[in-house]
């Protein structure tokens, strides 16, 4: 193993060619995902984090979308691949597990069928029944009970918490390196929500994989990550360790967001204002519009430059820029019973 | 349980269906007056004979004078036993000449439907794969134009060009040739080829719509996730939900064309078919051969309709049978 990161992204933009204009929905953004680590993606529905997810398989529609920037994943660069050979990454080392279990599995086959399939895409030699017997095992891994009977069972049998289980099965099947988990428990019950996520953390173990985590719940945040990139409009507004942003939350957008938890200030309203158009988006700051700190500087020119806070943290807000003062934008967290906080506990 | 219990019921319905049909047709048919016993009233009333005697003989001797139930129960045996009259026109029984006209209606209608059947999806499914491209567009164009042009007259037209002008093919039906033989598919290339652009439209409509919803699925992303290829997630994951609501479409689709659209096909190109047959019986009043050909549509009709919905049980697995 070796100190380079398993995944490292520079400058990923996702257009998308619109009736109405070309659509950026990923505008120019650097992560990394460090090997068996677990990196989230977060941000507000509409923030852009499932479609940069989607972009690193190319698994966007193209066209209408085009995606550009570099992607080196385990020191290749995947972006100048051709189709079919990013489908042999696609399944292969890197696996998506998706936000909605309901239609993620296709209706008309049984689970047994959709993961053989899964199996026979990367690995043609293998036969039926070998294949059979690599589902049983990996549903029973992910905790699918009397997996050899279920096997023959169409989706719709399944509970919706059953059925995730299923395709974090299918995502298995190929030992990735990396899988890419959208907002895997969103559509879940709160319960179920604690133990897909365990299974998950379990599972990294096992297989000792990276895990791109896309949510925009930070208590799940909170609970799985060891690294944490803030996504608004598109462009990257923080980055750091979980224990930065949730101890130092330093960009006025993270440190909304983090109010708006339960117990904080503003869990009841929410941030007031809506994201900008992503095909026209404003000038300077994306998140100026509804920014309580903005002042002249942030509507010009582009998105402020990243400032490095430490080796892991660096923040793309004017306020941290030379000649500003960030205390301006860290004022105290007010919780609900008045208690007065400078960050939010992680857990 | 389920599923054989739901085939059972449905085949029972169909039977059921088919004896209601009888019973209306043979309604129908009694409180009508006798074309015979009328024809025998006439003669006598002109032969100076009495009207009301000739009446009973006549009745007698087609057995109408015996009570209502007794006729009942003798002609649904009949018809159940394929005892369907005497054609007065053609002087052979009815059976035997729906069967002779069945021959040459199935020698256009199989393949006018497997053609259906198997482009429509086809190309449906492929624009919508290719949505918005010139290739969409061209198919729908052809569509619009199949489903807008009338068949009869497309048949003409048709007919004016390679029969009248190059003289590719016989303007009038030979029935003499044999039916696999070059001769009998250059005949029958234009009739089947007007059916075919007459219902391949809506097939094509119906199955690029559907299609195109599921290519946007999610599903179909998982596929593309698992690294599945385009062209295998369009043959398999697409193409399979994409039949359940055609193949509802589908058949009552075909079975319209076919008592319809065929009849004027056959009539145009002078097929003596099914829908010719029952063309002329109506013409020619030939009341017993008229009823055949109806019953014979009929069972066509409800038989279509009950594999249209077994297909439709087979295709969809999550279809509870318990409460259908
Ligand atoms: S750059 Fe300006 S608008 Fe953007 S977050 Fe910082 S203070 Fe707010």
């Amino acid at each position: 193993m070796t100190d380079e990161p398993l995944l490292s992204v520079e400058g990923l933009t996702t257009e998308f060619d619109t009736d109405n204009g070309v659509l950026t929905a990923v505008d120019g953004i650097d992560f990394e995902i460090p090997r068996g680590e677990t990196v989230c993606l977060v941000g507000e529905s509409g923030s852009g984090k499932t479609v940069a997810s989607e972009s690193i398989t190319r698994i966007v529609p193209t066209p209408p979308g085009e995606v550009t920037g570099s992607v080196r994943f385990d020191g290749q660069e995947i972006t100048s691949l051709s189709e079919s050979e990013l489908r042999e990454i696609r399944g292969g080392r890197i696996a998506h597990v998706f936000q909605n279990p309901q239609d993620a599995l296709n209706h008309c086959y049984t689970v047994g069928w959709q993961i053989v399939e899964a199996v026979q895409t990367h690995e043609p030699d293998t036969s039926e029944e070998e294949a059979r017997e690599r589902a049983i095992e990996l549903l029973n891994d992910v905790g699918v009970a009397n997996a050899a009977a279920r096997l023959d069972d169409y989706p719709h049998e399944f509970s919706g918490g059953q059925k995730q289980r299923v395709m974090i099965a299918m995502a298995l099947v190929t030992n990735p390196d990396l899988l890419i988990a959208d907002e895997p428990t969103t559509a879940l019950d709160v319960t179920v929500q604690a133990q897909i996520l365990n299974l998950l953390e379990e599972l990294q173990e096992e297989y000792s994989m990276s895990i791109l985590f896309v949510t925009h719940d930070l208590g799940v945040v909170a609970q799985i990550a060891d690294h944490v990139v803030v996504m608004y409009a598109g462009k990257v507004m923080e980055r750091g360790t979980v224990e930065e942003i949730f101890d130092d939350p330093s960009h006025p957008y993270t440190r909304a967001l983090l109010e708006c938890l339960p117990g904080q200030a503003r869990s009841a309203e929410g941030i007031p204002g809506t994201l900008p158009s992503p095909i026209d988006p404003p000038d300077g700051c994306r998140f100026a519009p509804r920014c309580d700190y903005a002042v002249e500087e942030c509507t010009a020119g582009d998105q402020p430059p990243e400032e490095p806070l430490t080796d892991t943290h660096a923040v793309s807000c004017v306020h941290y820029q030379q000649g500003y003062d960030p205390s301006t934008v860290k004022t105290e967290f007010t919780q609900e019973d008045g208690t007065v906080t400078g960050g939010v506990s992680g857990d | 349980m389920g599923m054989e219990w739901y085939i059972v019921r449905r085949v029972a319905w169909a039977a059921i269906v088919t004896f209601i049909i009888v019973t209306i047709t043979w309604g129908l048919m009694t409180a009508a007056p006798n074309p015979q016993v009328q024809q025998a009233v006439t003669q006598a009333a002109m032969d100076g004979e009495n009207p009301a005697e000739a009446e009973e003989r006549m009745e007698a001797q087609l057995q109408l004078d015996r009570p209502l139930h007794v006729r009942f129960m003798d002609y649904v045996v009949g018809v159940y036993t394929l005892e369907w009259g005497w054609s007065n026109t053609r002087n052979q029984p009815v059976t035997a000449a729906l069967v002779s006209a069945l021959y040459y209606t199935v020698q256009y209608s199989v393949p006018w439907t497997i053609l259906t059947v198997l482009i429509g999806p086809i190309v449906g499914v492929y624009s919508a794969a290719n949505q918005y491209s010139w290739r969409d567009h061209a198919a729908t164009g052809v569509a619009f134009f199949g489903y807008a042009i009338p068949n009869f007259f497309f048949g003409i037209i048709l007919l004016l060009i390679f029969g009248v002008q190059l003289e590719w093919i016989p303007i009038v039906y030979q029935t003499g040739v044999p039916v696999f033989s070059v001769q009998n598919v250059i005949q029958l290339t234009i009739p089947i080829f007007v059916l075919v652009t007459g219902s391949i439209g809506a097939i094509m409509r119906v199955s690029r719509n559907e299609a195109a919803e599921y290519a946007n699925a999610d599903f179909v992303k998982t596929a593309k996730a698992k690294g599945v290829s385009t062209y295998r997630i369009y043959a398999r994951h697409v193409i399979r939900p994409t039949m359940v609501p055609l193949s509802t479409t589908m058949v009552g689709y075909l079975l319209a064309i076919f008592t319809g659209s065929s009849l004027l096909v056959e009539v145009v190109f002078g097929i003596p078919g099914l829908g010719r047959t029952l063309y002329d019986a109506v013409v020619a009043q030939d009341t017993n051969l008229v009823l055949g050909s109806t019953l014979f549509f009929t069972f066509v009709a409800t038989i279509g309709n009950l594999l249209q919905d077994l297909v439709y049980t087979v295709l969809d697995p999550r279809i509870s049978f318990e409460d259908r």
